[in-house]
């Protein structure tokens, strides 16, 4: 609300000056690529913030210089290039009869900050719609307003529907096509066929065959089995810190971990299943029964020793759990 | 089974048989046993959230009879919508409770339908253990499958889904997920159509019980394909699918809620796809006969990738097209991970849809995850038919359970089989004394081989008879059962300290180890259902719908069948407005009161004030305009409910409904115990009037007022009355 009475002040202030140009908002947006008028704060004043103008101006407050490192910001400046770009594309296929009148322009706090800093504003991106007052598509309530940006509507698509909506006009977004993205996975795609097709032809599978599955197997459900999964989505830090700067393998609450635990966990488990898997088929193979035995109590040890660890580690991360085995 | 020695006059055979019987019996027994905790601290009732609406349709089933049930419209659910409910569930559950229930009653055991409800799940844990056995047995051998179901009878993830009062339709579907995979198992080693019919059976059955179903549709299909592809077919393969395909298919779609969906929705695709192809493989084999080998493999090969690539092509064009209904969304969520979060915040919302840390997997299955990938090598030793399904399963059920935390549940039978081959495997190498007496004597050693088949007995023939001294072989035993031992405190532990505390009830512990119990949602729905008119319209958040409709018989806006996005977000925005717009949205959606769940005064994390932020996000995905999550943060991007907290959250009707006159029980200094931060030093209220607050606070309900008499707003009716 601060917003908008700090605009209705600023509009008082300039409704002396000049009248509200919309050729002037083009000529801007003809300079720029995606036909996006980056306006200056004069033009600001003057041409959007008005109450006669019979024209529709979407405007987002933003901070795209480097030193602000926002990073938000740049994905709602694509977003609102991209539907810059298909709003452009679609008045020149309708020809210059009946134009719509709509500019899309952007505010940089470079160029604002004292108006900002007036408005109250704290937090950027904005996305402001400035409706026409006057002319044939005026809107009943023309005050300023604000898009709120949410996950959905800050993505190029979400954002055109939305403004379509609010604006009644058949606004849609020109999403550039990410071919680099199609050729990395055409290459990835070739890559793994060809792969195929030379391990088809010079690998015996036969005899690589069962153990060279069961390795790939197992690996992935130990990684699954171990919260790969969990740090693909929530993205935590490879390992914590103490305040001296010492690295903190193991997070110490059970609903978060650190990317590292996922790696130790997952040998652990490996390790322990190993020593079952040694226990079963390759101890009984070695030779003379006192190496035989001399294995046995080794395997044994590294066993329980393994799994004491794994336990330690549980506890450390669930206080209250009771049981431990070797290892405290 | 050495020897000819009679015991009680029953051979070596028949003692193995009758001891396996005896063991079984007494895994089913600790299965039920260690599933009563809630019910023996507590009492016998259905202890959770959702479990309501089972309990609340198999009452309804038990008394008007299977036809009234099967076309059953609930008007008291989502108010004014209403809800189909016939067609709209999974019957299993309830249909089971209710044949368990007559049957009884037709013997003359005059059981309450409540306790059969309650007691269910515990029950249908004992035959999941009998069929993990078969199960075992059918993959390797009874000692696998003794201790594999010994496993699934205890580790605690399957109990956290299967304990006393929680009526959910997990509780039965695990039974027929296995039964199912059992039976199939069979029918393929068998290359029976009676069990290719048996598995259809099942399926049916489970169909009708759990949504979950769809694993079974698609995990059957992947093994045929997966054995097609190593040019495994058979005619037992053919016999066993073709019949399992075609009467399975057939029979889930007499499920109402399921309906035609096999024809034509993705789910459902692989499995069409894959009976196509064998088919097609079928067909191939009789080509065979007719042709040189040669020729005949570069046909096969090619048709085989040529058919594949354009089945998935047209696939692709006809989900495309609009003709194949797309994945749902919660399925989308398995897949890209990243989906929910934009698109559905009601499926990320929920707790058990969140990605799976490590420590849950140690938490439910303990030495079990030591032992899975163990099994899993020594399914690839042998690999049959039978163990290339084991592997196919544990690979996708170990995806799935990492991506959502509640599909341990699907992973936990497939673990559990896998470590009972693993510890069989050991077991039988280690506590094998055929050998150890045959020792001095140096007689044949061939019984002592251990189970696997590429044994180097050949190499060394001697070698393999001493094969452990008795040192070795007692560490190595002593050692597994030690792990055993301590695997069994720990389901106990974990069932009894984690999974056993039902959330209808609470409890807490004095400071002398006195238990109190925490009855406060009873409580207040009990006194709804005395004191409100019948056809009261309740609002709440959907958490605590299927509750109030079960306990207080009262009409609910929302409940857990989160089927409208639309009308939850309403309810998110009533919550999430001021007072003088949710009053006015109240009344147009005829609701005469709103109930709150309010932690603050016992420290109970799980109230309305932590969820607001889901009921803000969800509502501002339906009314961008008027919601913002923005706005209720504080400017340092808090989420505060004291006096620094956001204008628009102290003007919540959320807000305003749980802080109402709670400074006059903790004091004008008071502490709100779940956010640790200051009280609100001033709320009020006007359009709506306190009408129960439940012993501890727990739950407050609000009457929403009438309109005022002489037209004034609420807030000014007040000022008069007040005097001022």
């Amino acid at each position: 609300m601060r917003l908008l009475a700090a605009l209705a002040l600023a509009l008082v202030l300039v409704l002396a000056g000049a009248a509200p140009s919309f050729d002037r908002l083009r000529e801007l947006g003809g300079q720029d690529r995606d036909g996006v008028a980056v306006l200056q704060l004069d033009d600001f004043i003057k041409h959007v913030v008005r109450e006669d103008r019979d024209y529709a101006v979407v405007v987002q407050l933003t901070a795209l210089s480097p030193q602000y490192k926002c990073d938000t910001c740049h994905a709602v400046d694509r977003s609102v290039r991209a539907v810059a770009r298909g709003w452009r594309r679609q008045q020149q296929q309708q020809g210059q009869q009946e134009q719509r009148k709509i500019v899309f322009a952007s505010l940089d706090v470079e160029e604002g900050e004292d108006m900002f800093r007036k408005m109250g504003i704290d937090k950027i991106p904005r996305l402001m719609i400035f409706p026409a007052a006057k002319g044939p598509h005026a809107m009943a309530n023309p005050t300023a307003r604000e898009m709120k940006l949410s996950p959905s509507n800050a993505r190029p698509e979400g954002m055109a529907a939305r403004l379509a909506e609010l604006l009644g006009a058949p606004i849609r977004a020109d999403v550039p096509t990410d071919y680099t993205k199609y050729a990395t996975t055409a290459a990835a795609v070739a890559g793994a066929s060809y792969a195929v097709v030379l391990a088809y032809r010079h690998v015996d599978l036969r005899r690589l065959g069962r153990n060279a599955w069961a390795v790939a197997t197992i690996t992935f459900v130990l990684l699954m089995t171990s919260g790969f999964m969990w740090n693909r989505i929530n993205a935590p830090p490879y390992m914590g810190q103490t305040r001296t700067g010492d690295a903190v393998l193991f997070a110490p609450t059970q609903n978060q971990q650190y990317g590292v635990e996922t790696q130790i966990v997952a040998s652990a488990y490996a390790a322990c299943a190993l020593c079952v898997v040694l226990l079963v088929r390759h101890v009984p193979r070695v030779s003379g029964p006192e190496q035989r035995t001399l294995v046995t109590l080794l395997v044994v040890a590294s066993l329980v020793l393994m799994y004491s660890y794994i336990n330690s580690v549980f506890r450390l991360k669930m206080p209250g759990y009771p049981y431990r085995l070797l290892l405290p | 089974m050495g020897g000819s020695s009679k015991v009680l006059g029953l051979t070596a055979a028949d003692q193995a048989s009758l001891l396996r019987l005896a063991i079984l019996g007494l895994i089913s027994v600790v299965a039920i046993g260690s599933r009563l905790y809630s019910v023996i601290r507590f009492e016998s009732v259905i202890h959770e959230f959702d479990p309501w609406f089972n309990y609340r349709t198999t009452q309804y089933l038990v008394k008007n009879g299977f036809d009234k049930f099967w076309n059953w419209f609930d008007e008291t659910a989502w108010y004014p919508l209403g809800r189909v409910v016939g067609g709209t569930l999974y019957p299993g559950i309830m249909v089971t409770s209710a044949a368990i229930y007559n049957a009884l009653h037709l013997v003359n055991v005059p059981v309450d339908i409540r306790n059969v409800c309650v007691f269910l799940a515990p029950v249908f844990s004992a035959l999941t253990a009998v069929a993990t056995y078969q199960l075992g047995k059918e993959v390797k051998s009874a000692t696998a499958g003794l201790l594999a179901a010994a496993f699934i009878g205890i580790a605690p993830g399957y109990i956290s889904r299967s304990v006393a009062g929680s009526y959910d339709n997990e509780g039965i579907a695990i039974f027929l997920l296995v039964l199912t995979f059992f039976l199939w198992l069979r029918a393929v080693r068998l290359g029976s159509a009676l069990y290719g019919a048996l598995t259809a059976t099942a399926y049916f059955y489970m169909v009708s019980a759990w949504g979950g179903y769809v694993f079974i549709i698609n995990l059957i299909p992947l093994h045929v394909f997966a054995l097609l592809a190593m040019g495994r077919y058979s005619n037992r393969l053919y016999v066993a699918y073709s019949t399992f395909y075609a009467l399975g298919t057939l029979a889930s779609m007499q499920i109402p809620f399921v309906g035609f969906q096999p024809t034509f929705t993705s789910e459902h695709m692989a499995a069409l796809g894959t009976f196509g192809l064998i088919q097609l493989v079928a067909f191939a084999q009789f080509l065979r006969g007719l042709m040189p080998a040669r020729h005949f493999q570069v046909v096969v090969r090619g048709a085989l990738v040529g058919l594949f690539a354009a089945g998935a092509g047209a696939l692709v064009v006809l989900t495309m097209r609009g003709v194949i209904a797309p994945w749902t969304g919660r399925f989308y969520s398995l897949w890209d991970t990243g989906y929910a979060k934009i698109h559905i915040p009601i499926i990320a919302s929920v707790s058990e849809h969140q990605p799976t840390p490590w420590t849950n997997f140690f938490f439910d299955l303990n030495l079990l995850m030591v032992l899975l990938p163990a099994g899993i090598y020594f399914s690839f030793r042998e690999l049959t038919d039978n163990h290339v399904f084991l592997i196919l399963y544990s690979l996708f059920a170990a995806y799935f359970a990492s991506v959502m935390v509640r599909l341990i549940l699907t992973l936990t039978p497939i673990v559990c089989v896998m470590a009972g081959i693993a510890m069989a495997n050991a077991l039988e190498a280690y506590l094998d004394f055929r050998s150890s007496s045959n020792n001095d004597g140096g007689g044949s050693g061939d019984a002592a081989q251990p189970a696997d088949t590429q044994n180097s007995s050949s190499t060394e023939p001697s070698g393999a008879k001493r094969m452990h001294g008795w040192l070795g072989r007692t560490v190595v035993v002593v050692n597994l059962m030690y792990f055993l031992w301590m695997f069994q405190f720990h389901c106990s532990w974990i069932t009894s300290s984690a999974y056993s505390s039902p959330s209808v009830v609470l409890a807490s512990r004095g400071p002398d180890g006195s238990q109190h119990i925490i009855d406060d949602f009873r409580e207040a729905y009990y006194w709804l259902r005395k004191n409100t008119r019948a056809d009261a319209r309740v609002l709440s958040w959907w958490d605590y719908g299927y509750q109030l409709a079960g306990m207080a018989d009262r009409p609910t806006l929302v409940d857990n069948n989160t089927w409208n996005n639309t009308h939850i977000a309403t309810v998110g925005k009533i919550m999430a407005s001021d007072e003088n717009t949710a009053y006015e949205l109240a009344r147009r959606h005829d609701v005469d009161y709103v109930l709150v769940v309010f932690g603050a005064m016992l420290g109970y994390s799980g109230d309305d004030i932590n969820k607001f932020l889901w009921m803000i996000r969800i509502a501002q995905g339906v009314y961008p305009d008027d919601v913002s999550e923005q706005a209720f943060f504080t400017a340092g991007g808090e989420y505060a409910i004291d006096d620094s907290a956001s204008a628009a959250m102290r003007a919540s009707l959320m807000h305003k409904l749980s802080y109402y006159r709670f400074n006059e029980v903790m004091g004008q200094h008071g502490f709100d115990r779940v956010r640790r931060q200051q009280l609100p030093t001033k709320v009020e209220l006007s359009n709506f009037a306190e009408a129960y607050t439940t012993e501890n606070w727990m739950v407050r309900i609000y009457k929403v007022k009438e309109l005022d008499n002489l037209g004034r707003r609420h807030r000014a009716a007040m000022a008069f009355d007040g005097g001022s």
